[in-house]
């Protein structure tokens, strides 16, 4: 009994002992703890980095404010990818080996974040995702050989026109999807992905219910930037108006940084679709905006299926012929989850200019690393892994925790929104419930372009 | 039969610019008997000149062009009076290395203005930038419309000042055979000078004329220079009038694909011309008009 008691008064000493040398903000005893962050900080996708970059720092500082973790600061390590795969995969090597990071986060766009989540698999390191959207990345299938194949299967399979030869190629691709479940289980111990955003194949989600109930289209153009994101939400938007019964006029590619929108604008204005979704970065949203008003194309709406299509700097180069166009989203700063409004307020107060999902991404992102960190038994991979899919937090982004379901592991689960732009700000139309302002529908494009 | 003429008037329209692009890499081809490959980057450098006197002072750009071609010019003309000449006289093991200079200084000028003014996309907003005028159906780019204008005039100016004037004359009389005419007193050396000035000076102006319609980051240098070897190739090296055929043909080649086949293909559409005529025509459209 009096031993426990000595024991008692002794740790109660330490503890105190332990408040009174709690360290004040800046002044840490410990080295920093490091975090790696792979971003586009140059090339075609900088905007997004920036805004994401941004965030990141602006978390960080918070949390080291506030004691860090494990006692020591967060340090974060910020990577080029130069929105070039290779070069993403260079940077998550070199944030692992050498800079020997306790995690690894961003990831923006999908190629990238393809190719960065094959090294974290093989070296089974923790990769928390915040952007990259491509339904295959947590997908543990997508990365088996048999799985890799039957992609490819299925592309030809698309393609092909021959039924017999069809038929011959779906038997081959199931063939296929079994060997790789089989190779899966060789995967799952190594598998280390997590993702806070819900995949591309969702970002509609919340479009599909506007259009259902508002536009009910009978005629749709699919446009889409061809790489990993807009290719992989694209053959998603057409199941899915396929399956609403809305039929496909031209679904088409392009690439990101095309200099002249109108010939194939042209031809879509002769087919005169009801809706024109499209599948856009940045700048490539505001020329087809652009593009669309000097050709004066008229259809009932124009949808962005998020990325491009949110950013402040949309609307600044597209101008007027941003008016009324509306997209998905995943985050405005008027949803009822804590903090959103004043991570937003921060924000602007900070960099001068808004923010929108995206920056949301990387902000909630941090807190989620921080989280896990402070969580984890040790700072040793497997432990952050362990700490990571146990995660269960509410963040600025929306709740977050990784659940697996269907073929996905580790995967979050939210609600995606619809925004337009309405005198030059962005608003939540749909669902109802969430709604910042009344949607406009039917629109005038002539006289919105005047 | 609207969708054909509206692919034709895009793609010629945009082949105005693209002419002037290819016009001053195959100027400089002519004379120097180099690609320069830091091309699309100089005219990347010039369009962040206009970027930069439009935010900061206001300046117009089709104004710009008054200043910023002459800034450009004397980039281009240091550059080889300093960069290139220099290594004429330095024993190599590759004889090309003037070349790969120009790859060099290519990347030095991206990412100086990446230093400068970040990887952020920028880009000018006129009130004139998506003014269009309707003739039936068929729209015509504004903007578009009086950069072929100009582009038309720079080449006119151009053509009068290689075939009348006594500089021109050396410069031609330089591209034709450099030995000769250094035996007949001209200064081959400041002609090469100029000849780089004159061609970052054009390519100067092509950049000023697609700053209101297109944007602006570091990166985009190295597309351009691509397209512009392009055009030299299809018009033949060293012909400025098959610089502009080669333009042309390129803008409504990658139009007429972009309707007809396919957007995805629109770069590879270029890329075949290109290679065809490399085997079918190896003197690109130059020999059409000598045959």
């Amino acid at each position: 009994m009096k031993r426990s008691g000595v024991i008692g008064t002794v740790s109660g000493c330490l503890a105190a002992a332990a408040v009174f040398l709690m360290p004040g903000p800046g002044v840490f005893a410990a080295e920093p703890v490091k975090v790696g962050i792979v971003l586009p900080l140059t090339g075609s996708e900088a905007n997004f980095g920036e805004i994401e970059k941004q965030s990141f720092e602006m978390a960080v500082e918070e949390i080291n404010a506030k004691g860090g973790v494990k006692g020591a600061p967060i340090k974060l390590i910020i990577e080029d990818d130069q929105s070039k795969p290779d070069v993403g995969r260079n940077a998550i090597e070199k944030l692992i080996q050498q800079d020997k990071v306790a995690l690894v986060g961003g990831g923006y766009s999908s190629s990238v974040t393809a190719a960065m989540a094959g090294v974290a698999i093989n070296k089974s390191f923790p990769l928390l995702i915040n952007t990259g959207s491509a339904d295959n990345i947590t997908e543990p299938s997508s990365y088996t050989p048999s799985g890799q194949m039957a992609t490819k299967k299925k592309k030809q399979m698309d393609e092909e026109k021959d039924p017999a030869r069809k038929a011959e190629l779906k038997a081959e691709m199931d063939a296929l999807k079994a060997k790789s479940g089989e190779e899966v289980a060789s995967i799952m111990p190594r598998y280390s992905i997590f993702r806070l955003n819900p995949p591309a194949s969702e970002y509609a989600d919340g479009i599909e219910g506007f259009l259902k109930e508002v536009v009910k289209p009978a005629t749709a153009v699919i446009l889409y930037e061809n790489s990993l994101f807009g290719t992989s939400s694209a053959s998603n938007v057409e199941e899915r108006f396929k399956r609403l019964g809305i039929k496909i006029l031209i679904k088409e590619g392009y690439d990101k940084t095309t200099l002249d929108f109108k010939p194939i604008l042209s031809r879509v204005k002769q087919e005169n679709p009801d809706i024109i979704y499209m599948v856009s970065y940045s700048n490539d949203a505001a020329l087809l905006m652009n593009h669309s008003m000097e050709l004066k194309l008229n259809p009932k709406l124009f949808v962005g299926g998020g990325a491009g299509f949110t950013l402040p700097e949309f609307y600044e180069s597209a101008g007027k012929a941003a008016n009324k166009v509306i997209s998905a989203t995943l985050w405005h700063q008027s949803l009822p989850h804590p903090g959103a409004r004043q991570y937003f307020d921060n924000f602007v107060k900070r960099y001068k200019k808004d923010t929108e999902y995206h920056g949301a991404e990387a902000y909630a992102a941090m807190y989620v690393i921080a989280d896990a960190l402070k969580r984890a038994k040790s700072l040793e991979p497997v432990d952050v892994k362990k700490a990571l899919a146990a995660t269960d937090m509410m963040t600025v982004f929306g709740p977050v925790k990784f659940v697996s379901e269907g073929k996905k592991v580790n995967q979050n689960k939210m609600d995606t929104y619809v925004v337009q732009w309405l005198g030059g700000k962005l608003e939540v139309i749909w669902p109802k419930k969430s709604a910042t302002a009344k949607y406009a529908y039917p629109v005038d494009w002539a006289k919105e372009r005047k | 039969m609207d969708l054909f003429l509206q692919t034709l008037v895009s793609g010629f329209l945009k082949g105005g610019l693209y002419a002037l692009i290819g016009m001053g890499m195959t100027l400089i081809m002519g004379v120097m008997g180099i690609i320069n490959l830091a091309h699309g980057q100089i005219m990347m450098v010039s369009m962040y000149l206009t970027y930069s006197l439009f935010t900061l002072l206001g300046i117009d750009p089709y104004l710009s062009l008054f200043l910023g071609a002459p800034v450009i010019f004397t980039l281009g003309l240091l550059i080889q009076q300093h960069l290139l000449n220099p290594l004429l006289r330095v024993e190599t093991i590759l004889p090309e290395n003037q070349v790969l200079m120009t790859v060099g200084i290519g990347m030095v000028l991206t990412e100086i203005m990446r230093f400068i003014f970040s990887s952020d996309f920028k880009s000018v907003k006129t009130p004139y930038s998506n003014a269009t005028i309707f003739w039936g159906e068929i729209s015509f780019s504004v903007p578009l419309m009086i950069d072929f204008a100009i582009a038309v005039a720079l080449t006119a100016a151009l053509f009068f000042f290689l075939v009348k004037t006594d500089l021109g004359r050396s410069i031609r009389a330089t591209a034709q055979d450099r030995t000769a005419a250094s035996l007949m007193g001209v200064d081959t050396e400041r002609i090469t000078y100029i000849t780089f000035g004159i061609g970052s000076a054009l390519a100067a102006a092509a950049g000023t004329l697609l700053m209101p319609i297109f944007y602006l980051y570091p990166d985009m240098g190295g597309p351009f220079t691509r397209k512009a070897f392009v055009i030299c190739i299809l018009g033949g090296l060293g012909s400025t009038v098959g610089a502009i055929f080669g333009g042309i043909t390129l803008g409504l080649a990658e139009a007429f694909g972009a309707t007809y086949v396919g957007m995805e293909y629109e770069d590879m559409i270029g890329l075949v011309i290109f290679l065809l005529v490399l085997l079918f025509l190896p003197g690109g459209f130059r020999w059409l008009t000598k045959a």
